[in-house]
């Protein structure tokens, strides 16, 4: 068994490491934008441990997104309570493509 | 160059709903078109596992014998998880009314249904509009385009950006609808079938409850398919809004090194990793109304889903409103038209079916699941009495001396206990 | 103009896996696409078409399953496609490749521009706008990012293209054979009345060898001479893992300095 392997089977990867294994059609124009001073004021910032992608991470103590490693669940749409979040399905039948879900 | 842009029924969506009606519909003679935002039908889609079979033998018969099914479920456990210990409830049986699969690969033969029968399924389109002119829904739009039908049959799923787009339904709450996570971990079919003591063929359901999901209301479940499993948790957003103190992918990553779980699938490889949301809230997310003139609601879009906690049924519940819809349409066009009065027999037909019969009566159960001090102490009570009968240290303990100090330690009054197992049965 | 487009099928490399315990790629349930620097190429020749009116014929040699693939660009406005498909062209390098290419350019007749991508995230040779080039004795312009004119009467065509130090324009007589430089154009999204037309009217023709009639020597693997002589793997690099927490700005100094240790920046 390869050391990959056995590392994984005994500490939790991480959410970068996990979305490896998933596939996209990474559409060049975002099809979720987020108003970041919204999230300045944001008081209790649900995103950054609900999106699944791990789209929404904090850098120093901004809210920075991502919108490449989307699965489009819409999770953050439901859950920010800003309404800082303007959210559109990608078009072309770009973004996730899942097969084993 | 001009393009055909009128159809007697235009499907928004090839998920279950979607091209279950397409493929009734087509089956008539009807002029279908069905338009999937996915490069594929099923690559949007994710679910738990299991299907149950029954509504699908309804609407394709002998035919869903070449469906992509992976096993036959023979075994079904419930677990009660209090830290590193469970507490199980198992049921095996010889015959068997679900199966497990991935959604992608059945949604992909729902919709080769569809067209085979001669729906027109169209790929890589994201409607963005519903059109509604003189009191009637005539069509879709989709960025510079429109498209026009007598019919439109909106099977959008739990997201209806569509439906809200029209004014139907608010935007959707935290309440109303959880999140699930899940991985799928290739392990091989031999491995699978030793592991989980499963014949060639034979699968497992498993829910599990408690501290799996840090307390917050929803569950964890275990599916097994032919050569893989799927892990994952469903979070019901309301409380996780509050309660949730971790990543959810590491939440997933605890279930899946979970110390008495994870060598079930040990040197499996994860294959991939997803999220979705799926209704919660029942009636209470259902549009007013489901026909109105020219529009059907059918699936997730509709709230037409039943979560009761130990089971989830969306893809045959969504297939089997798709079914219906569809046969409304047909009885709606013999009456002359598609009007709200003559489409209106689509909601008769749902409360006449098991699809409203048991949502209306099933669902309270979701209340329960969902009281927060109830689902922590639950488990806590399940895992104390076990623990005390079988930790045995010199003393023997009596069951019933273990299960009244558990349920003093899970915060219980016998009364109440009784009142709310009480109720839980009759929903039952 | 009469445009020729040529666009591949490809498996989504991002997808394909190395199973570090077989040794092996993981395949399974690979998607495939448009490889996507052809749909630079697309969105050039639908410019092109916008200003000068015209036809765009999309190319690929492909098993059937690329189907899709054309019907996708066709969806973003190309007219038609024509997927060249036969057993006995499997197993093709860039050489064989470019001469079926090359071969249904000739068969199509009166093609005043081919278009190709700049090169495949599958094999990455940017071998096949060259030697269709060669192959019809057309000249090729490659890396093209811009038109600058075009006159119709003279059958005169203007192009700008980047290079890393510089900028050249190049004047060609039509025909001729481009490539398209990769992520030099933002390609449109698929439109709903096209990508109905691609499916309800399915404007592709599916020529085989018994259409074309090509010499066997040519094509697929005998007209081949490429060896693939062996693969090997880059070893994974066990990584530092450091982690910088704190002001973004402190954090590229940080950045900066480490670097400096490492002797990766060279100042
Ligand atoms: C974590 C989780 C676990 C679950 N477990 C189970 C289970 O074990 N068993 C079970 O039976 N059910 C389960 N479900 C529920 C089940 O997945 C859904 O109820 C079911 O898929 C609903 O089918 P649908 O056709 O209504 O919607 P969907 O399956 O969501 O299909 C909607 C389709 O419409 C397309 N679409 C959406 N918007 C547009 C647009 N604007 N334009 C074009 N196309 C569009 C989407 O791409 C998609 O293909 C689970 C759900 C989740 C989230
Ligand atoms: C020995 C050998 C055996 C091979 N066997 C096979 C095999 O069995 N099956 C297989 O699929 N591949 C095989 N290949 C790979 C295949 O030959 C090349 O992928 C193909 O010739 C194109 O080269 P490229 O991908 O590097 O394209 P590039 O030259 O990098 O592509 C440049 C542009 O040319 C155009 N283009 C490229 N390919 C096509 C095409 N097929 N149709 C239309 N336009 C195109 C696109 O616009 C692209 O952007 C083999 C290669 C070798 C060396
Ligand atoms: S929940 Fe909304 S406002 Fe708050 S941090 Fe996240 S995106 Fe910003
Ligand atoms: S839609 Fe889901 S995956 Fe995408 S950014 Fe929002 S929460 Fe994350």
């Amino acid at each position: 068994m390869s050391q990959e392997q056995s590392k994984q089977d005994v500490k939790p990867m991480k959410i970068d490491d996990i979305l490896q294994r998933d596939v996209w059609d990474v559409d060049l124009e975002p099809h979720i934008t987020v108003d970041s001073s919204k999230c300045e004021k944001c008081p209790t910032k649900p995103c950054l441990y609900l999106c699944p992608a791990g789209c929404y991470v904090l850098a120093g103590n901004k809210v920075v997104f991502s919108y490449e490693g989307c699965v489009e669940c819409g999770t953050c749409r439901v859950i920010c309570p800003m309404n800082a979040i303007t959210w559109h399905y990608p078009k072309s039948g770009k973004g996730i493509m899942f097969r084993f879900t | 160059m001009d393009v055909k842009n009128k159809w007697d029924i235009i499907i928004v969506g090839a998920g279950p709903a979607g091209s279950a009606a397409g493929y009734t519909l087509a089956k008539k003679g009807f002029d279908v078109l069905i338009l999937e935002r996915g490069r594929q039908p099923g690559y949007k889609e994710l679910f738990g596992g299991r299907v149950y079979a029954e509504p699908l033998k309804k609407i394709y018969g002998n035919e869903l014998s070449g469906a992509p099914i992976h096993r036959w479920v023979k075994k079904e456990k419930l677990s009660f998880v209090d830290g590193n210990k469970l507490v199980s409830l198992e049921y095996q049986s010889d015959t068997s009314t679900s199966f497990t699969t991935y959604l992608p690969q059945l949604a992909k033969w729902m919709a080769d249904k569809a067209s085979e029968a001669g729906a027109l399924l169209v790929e890589e389109v994201t409607v963005d509009r519903i059109l509604y002119k003189d009191g009637k829904v005539v069509g879709v739009g989709s960025g510079p385009d429109e498209a026009y039908a007598d019919l439109v049959i909106d099977a959008e799923g739990v997201n209806r950006l569509l439906l809200e787009g029209l004014g139907l339904v608010e935007k959707l709450k935290p309440e109303q609808v959880a999140i699930g996570a899940k991985e799928t971990i290739k392990l091989g079919e031999d491995k699978i079938n030793e592991r989980f003591g499963l014949s060639k063929g034979e699968g497992m359901a498993w829910l599990l409850m408690g501290s799996i999901t840090d307390y917050i209301p929803g569950g964890a479940f275990v599916y097994t398919n032919k050569d893989s499993v799927s892990i994952g948790l469903v979070l019901h957003l309301g409380h996780a809004i509050k309660e949730v103190k971790e990543h959810i992918s590491q939440m997933v990553e605890k279930l899946r090194l979970h110390p008495q779980l994870r060598n079930l699938w040990i040197d499996g490889d994860i294959m991939e990793y997803g999220g979705h949301l799926t209704p919660e809230a029942g009636p209470a997310m259902m549009p007013k109304k489901l026909a109105l003139n020219g529009l059907l609601i059918t699936g997730d879009a509709g709230g037409l889903l039943l979560n009761v906690g130990y089971t989830i049924r969306g893809v045959d519940f969504a297939a089997y409103t798709g079914y219906l819809a569809a046969e409304a349409a047909i009885e709606a066009h013999e009456k002359g038209g598609f009007t709200e009065s003559n489409l209106s027999v689509y909601e008769k037909k749902l409360r006449d079916s098991f699809v409203y019969k048991d949502l209306t009566r099933l669902t309270g159960m979701q209340d329960l699941y969902s009281d927060a001090k109830m689902f922590k102490a639950l488990p806590k009570l399940a895992v104390g009495t076990a623990s005390r009968v079988f930790e045995i240290g010199l003393e023997t303990p009596g069951i019933w001396n273990s299960f009244t100090q558990a349920r003093k330690e899970a915060g219980f009054g016998l009364f109440s206990l009784a009142w709310k197992g009480y109720k839980l049965m009759k929903k039952m | 103009m009469r445009i020729v487009l040529g666009i591949k099928w490809v498996p989504n490399t991002q997808a394909v896996r190395f199973d570090p315990k077989t040794g092996t790629l993981i395949r399974e349930g690979v998607p495939s696409i448009v490889n996507p620097h052809d749909l630079d190429a697309t969105e050039f020749a639908l410019k092109l078409k916008d200003k000068f009116g015209g036809r765009i014929t999309a190319i690929t040699m492909a098993p059937p399953a690329a189907i899709m693939g054309l019907q996708h660009v066709i969806g973003m406005g190309v007219d038609d496609g024509i997927l060249a498909s036969d057993r006995a062209f499997a197993g093709a390098d860039t050489l064989a490749t470019s001469y079926v290419l090359a071969k249904v350019i000739e068969r199509i007749g009166d093609v005043d521009l081919v278009v190709f991508g700049q090169e495949t995230i599958d094999s990455s040779t940017a071998h096949i706008g060259a030697q269709v080039a060669s192959w019809l004795k057309l000249p090729y312009v490659y890396y093209v990012e811009e038109l600058v004119d075009y006159d119709e009467s003279k059958k005169e065509i203007v192009f700008r293209r980047k290079l890393e130090d510089r900028e050249e324009v190049y004047k060609v007589k039509l025909p001729a054979v481009i490539s398209v430089a990769m992520h030099s154009q933002k390609p449109r999204p698929v439109r709903m009345s096209y990508k109905i037309r691609a499916k309800l009217e399915n404007p592709i023709q599916v020529w085989t060898n018994k259409d074309m009639g090509l010499d066997p020597r040519c094509i697929g693997l005998k007209g081949s001479p490429t060896i693939v002589a062996g693969i090997t793997w880059t070893p994974e690099v066990p990584r530092k893992k450091q982690v910088f927490k704190g002001d973004p700005k402190e954090a590229v100094k940080w950045l900066i300095e480490k670097l400096k240790e490492e002797g990766v920046l060279p100042f």
